[in-house]
């Protein structure tokens, strides 16, 4: 008896699940909720969580709510592959977001293409294949991407420095924050600066103090890293334990603004394409009271990729209709474009070549002593995406 | 001069995480691969603590050690005493899946985000000069000093001590102590209790000195090798095995490659396990059960 009414409930537990699930939007996530990276990709899914919550509590779109499946990778390829596979072919998602380290794309862009089903990256780093000519299954919504992140910071350091620049480099030994610590190297040599050293760190170190030792000991004046924050921030802070007094200029990751405020460190700049929320807007202002109303995780200025990834997603599904299917999404993905509300300096816009922004827009914060405060040091400087 | 302090400083929290392993290991014949994880949820039972008791540094730190050694009695007397008995295989996956169990609850209790104790408990971490023109950070000098302490507390309390006497004799031969009227169970779990207590101490120190993320489990992982360098049963062993790699890891960094820095420790186990499986100074033994 008892297992002929487990067996009653199990079935109509699985039906309940599959008319919602039919009555519904499905995309899936796969990232680092957990592991090494989770600082830094953990919080955007966070975010879009949040903006989905609200969405659905709205109404949805086009009358249909919105189901995240989100599954931890915790960074790893094999996992976010095994991730992939699952939300494709038994979820049947009909849009796959990824928000890991660069580590898992080659796997998880692989399930993509066998199943032809777009990836929308947001908090993972946008990948070349989303620049004109885009590769037809890959966007991204991510601030931060290789090439053009590299030529804004040059140009900011060349700008900014009072003397000839002795640069040194800090990457983490993953292929894409290599890759462009790579591209700047050449690229600063063809604008007239010295490379000294370059430092790829492993993704798990106990002590930053010895590749420290060996970046202070080339005489930089200036240094460049480009990598998920953990190593930007630790190889900085062993910098300063031994003495070294030049500038420091890094990727403004979500951490970005609370760790400005931590170290008041005024020669440690940050460049990024997302605003800081000491700029007050009313956006900020309103992912500030959802986050708090949520009662979320992570500090509400850490919500800004997936906010945006949710503003996307929004356009997207509204634009691809109902009944949703991959192919629909696909198509949808391809004529976008998203006003950000002052999040960036711009719009994302998307068409069938380009899968990334038009235009990227750059700014740089750092402490300020004077004001006692994080303050814009660089104002928004856009780029041409070609 | 500032290598040699590298060196130091790399060895100290090898040495600290590694003994953990040891202690674990020299009485259950467990290898404990949820170690990592312990460690980094001491450092967040500090920042917990020292939220709790901002202003009173000295009541954090305790009670985070104090919850540190009850968590590892706890780990064991709700897991582990449970593995008594069964094959030894079936006890290290229990401590995988503890791993993995903790790093999720790390996670839904106080998120991914990095976190700083240090601050919290409004300690500064001043740089240090040293013979030479070598600097360390004061947490980096104190975790130096814990690792002396810790080696030599643990030296006396297992050559001195009433219950190390028991510990040791557990470990060597655990039927004849239990005939001889040892508590097994209160020796395990001293056992997980001083391994938790210590690497706690380590990912508080690391935790106060550079911050605390989730890195630190893979942290607590490396430090596996100079425990195996040295031989799992000797703390001797172990603190020999962590000079041995953090030198062989910062040498290759400076001099080689730092993308070697991942790679030289297991070169140096392979090459240690080779010519003498058992460690350097481990035991040579056949044992399978717990």
């Amino acid at each position: 008896m008892l297992a002929r009414v487990l067996a009653a409930a199990l079935a109509a537990a699985a039906l309940v699940c599959s008319a919602n699930a039919q009555d519904a939007y499905v995309i899936g996530v796969t990232g680092a909720l957990t592991g090494p990276a989770a600082g830094t990709n953990g919080p955007p899914i966070e975010g879009l969580r949040l903006y989905v919550d609200r969405l659905n509590a709205s109404g949805g779109i086009n009358g249909k709510k919105i189901q995240l499946t989100v599954l931890d990778d915790q960074g790893e390829p094999s996992k976010a592959a095994a991730n992939a596979k699952r939300l494709l072919t038994q979820e049947n998602v009909s849009l796959l977001v990824l928000s890991s380290l660069s580590s898992t794309f080659a796997p998880v862009i692989a399930e993509t293409r066998r199943a032809n089903v777009a990836l929308m990256l947001m908090g993972a780093v946008c990948p070349k294949e989303v620049y004109p000519p885009a590769d037809l299954l890959q966007f991204c919504t991510t601030a931060y991407a290789g090439g053009y992140d590299s030529r804004a910071t040059l140009a900011f350091i060349k700008e900014t420095a009072k003397e000839p620049v002795r640069i040194g480099f800090a990457a983490m030994a993953i292929p894409l924050s290599r890759g462009e610590i790579d591209y700047a190297e050449e690229q600063a040599k063809a604008m007239g600066m010295t490379p000294v050293d370059k430092e790829v760190i492993p993704p798990p170190t106990a002590d930053y103090t010895p590749f420290a030792t060996k970046l202070k000991d080339a005489n930089p004046n200036w240094i460049f890293s480009w990598a998920p924050w953990v190593t930007q921030v630790k190889t900085f802070e062993a910098l300063r334990r031994l003495g070294w007094e030049g500038d420091y200029i890094t990727w403004a990751h979500i951490e970005a603004e609370s760790e400005l405020a931590r170290l008041k460190d005024a020669k440690f700049y940050v460049i990024g394409a997302n605003s800081l929320f000491q700029d007050n807007l009313p956006i900020h202002k309103q992912i500030v009271a959802e986050a708090k109303k949520a009662n979320i995780r992570y500090p509400a200025e850490q919500m800004t990729e997936g906010w945006i990834g949710g503003l996307v997603l929004e356009a997207v599904l509204k634009a691809g209709g109902w009944p949703a299917d991959a192919a629909k999404v696909r198509a949808a993905m391809e004529n976008v474009k998203v006003d950000t509300q002052g999040l960036r300096g711009g719009p994302i816009e998307w068409s069938k070549e380009n899968h990334f922004r038009t235009r990227q827009y750059y700014r740089v914060y750092r402490w300020d002593p004077a004001k006692s405060a994080v303050a814009v040091t660089k104002d928004w400087v856009a780029y041409d995406v070609k | 001069m500032q290598l040699i302090a590298n060196i130091t400083v790399l060895a100290a929290i090898y040495a600290l995480l590694a003994c953990g392993y040891v202690l674990i290991y020299r009485v259950s014949r467990v290898m404990n691969m949820a170690h990592g994880e312990l460690a980094m949820l001491g450092a967040y039972l500090l920042y917990t603590t020292a939220s709790l008791f901002a202003d009173h540094p000295v009541s954090a730190i305790a009670a985070a050690l104090v919850l540190s050694l009850t968590v590892g009695v706890l780990v064991y007397v709700a897991l582990m005493r449970k593995m008594t008995g069964q094959m030894v295989l079936a006890a290290i996956l229990t401590t995988i899946a503890i791993g993995i169990l903790l790093r999720g609850v790390i996670v839904l209790i106080w998120s991914a985000s990095q976190q700083h104790p240090l601050q919290v408990l409004k300690f500064s971490n001043p740089s240090i000069e040293l013979i030479g023109g070598a600097r360390i950070s004061t947490c980096a000098a104190l975790m130096v000093l814990a690792t002396v302490a810790v080696y030599a507390a643990l030296f006396a309390f297992l050559r001195f001590g009433r219950w190390g006497m028991r510990l040791r004799a557990a470990g060597q031969n655990p039927l004849l102590a239990a005939q001889r009227g040892i508590n097994l169970n209160a020796i395990y779990a001293l056992a997980w209790a001083l391994s938790t207590l210590t690497g706690s101490i380590a990912g508080m120190l690391i935790a106060l000195d550079s911050g605390l993320d989730q890195t630190m489990v893979v942290i607590g992982l490396k430090a596996f090798a100079p425990a195996l360098v040295g031989g799992l049963d000797s703390l001797l062993g172990a603190l020999l095995g962590a000079v041995i790699v953090a030198a062989a890891e910062v040498l290759a960094i400076h001099y080689i490659d730092p993308l070697l820095s991942d790679v030289v420790p297991f070169l140096v186990l392979i090459a240690t396990l080779i010519v003498r499986p058992w460690g350097l100074f481990g035991t040579r033994e056949e044992l399978d059960r717990v």
